[in-house]
């Protein structure tokens, strides 16, 4: 009866000689898959230069400010927005130096578990 | 005057995620639009502000009515409101 419960606790003496363990599983989205989402949502934060008549091309390398033409209060909202599409927290320190697409794509690749 | 620290651009954008987040918190569609409209348009209308005692009033200002935002948007929440025609019903459009 109380064997399962041995067993426990011989694990879990294991796993703490070996240290701390992740239970979680990693995020397995694809470079490619997190890029055409935050492409997505880009697209559909309406303040953007693509969002206007004439629409300018968001790359990769489109950099928020420059090609984009979104101020820091813009670049806020979009991170907002980010957010919420990925379900994952972008700290104030590193939202303040994300300028472009490709930084976004990979600090969401390399640093959350996004959904 | 010189005691207070003056806030830093990180803070204020800071303060401004976080009315942002929490005016996406409305339950209202009209409440939502609002509270996101004007927290940018106080926001922005600062924006140029040189002077640290006025930006140092403001920002103390804004971190009051955060907390009035944060408050309401919980309140919002207790109440259900009918949606509006503007606001997607995506339920619907799937079943129909």
């Amino acid at each position: 009866m109380f064997r399962s419960l041995l067993r426990a606790n011989v694990a879990r003496s294991a796993m703490i000689s070996q240290g701390p363990v992740r239970f979680y599983s990693p995020s397995n989205l694809s470079k490619t898959a997190i890029s055409s989402r935050v492409i997505d949502v880009i697209k559909s934060f309406n303040k953007t230069d693509a969002s206007s008549s004439n629409p300018t091309e968001i790359t990769m390398e489109s950099s928020f400010k420059k090609d984009l033409g979104l101020d820091s209060l813009d670049t806020v909202e979009l991170i907002v927005a980010m957010e919420e599409e990925f379900s994952i927290e972008i700290p104030d320190k590193v939202a303040d130096e994300l300028t472009s697409v490709a930084q976004t794509v990979d600090y969401i690749k390399d640093h959350t578990d996004a959904s | 005057m010189s005691s207070v620290p003056v806030p830093t651009r990180r803070q204020v954008l800071a303060l401004y995620k976080q009315f942002i987040k929490n005016s996406n918190q409305f339950n209202n569609y009209n409440f939502r639009q609002y509270f996101l409209r004007k927290s940018r348009s106080t926001f922005k209308e600062s924006a140029d502000l040189k002077d640290t005692v006025q930006v140092t009033n403001m920002f103390n200002e804004a971190k009051k009515e955060l907390g009035i935002l944060k408050r309401q948007a919980v309140i919002s929440q207790m109440y259900t409101f009918d949606k509006t025609v503007v606001e997607p019903t995506l339920k619907l459009n799937h079943t129909q």
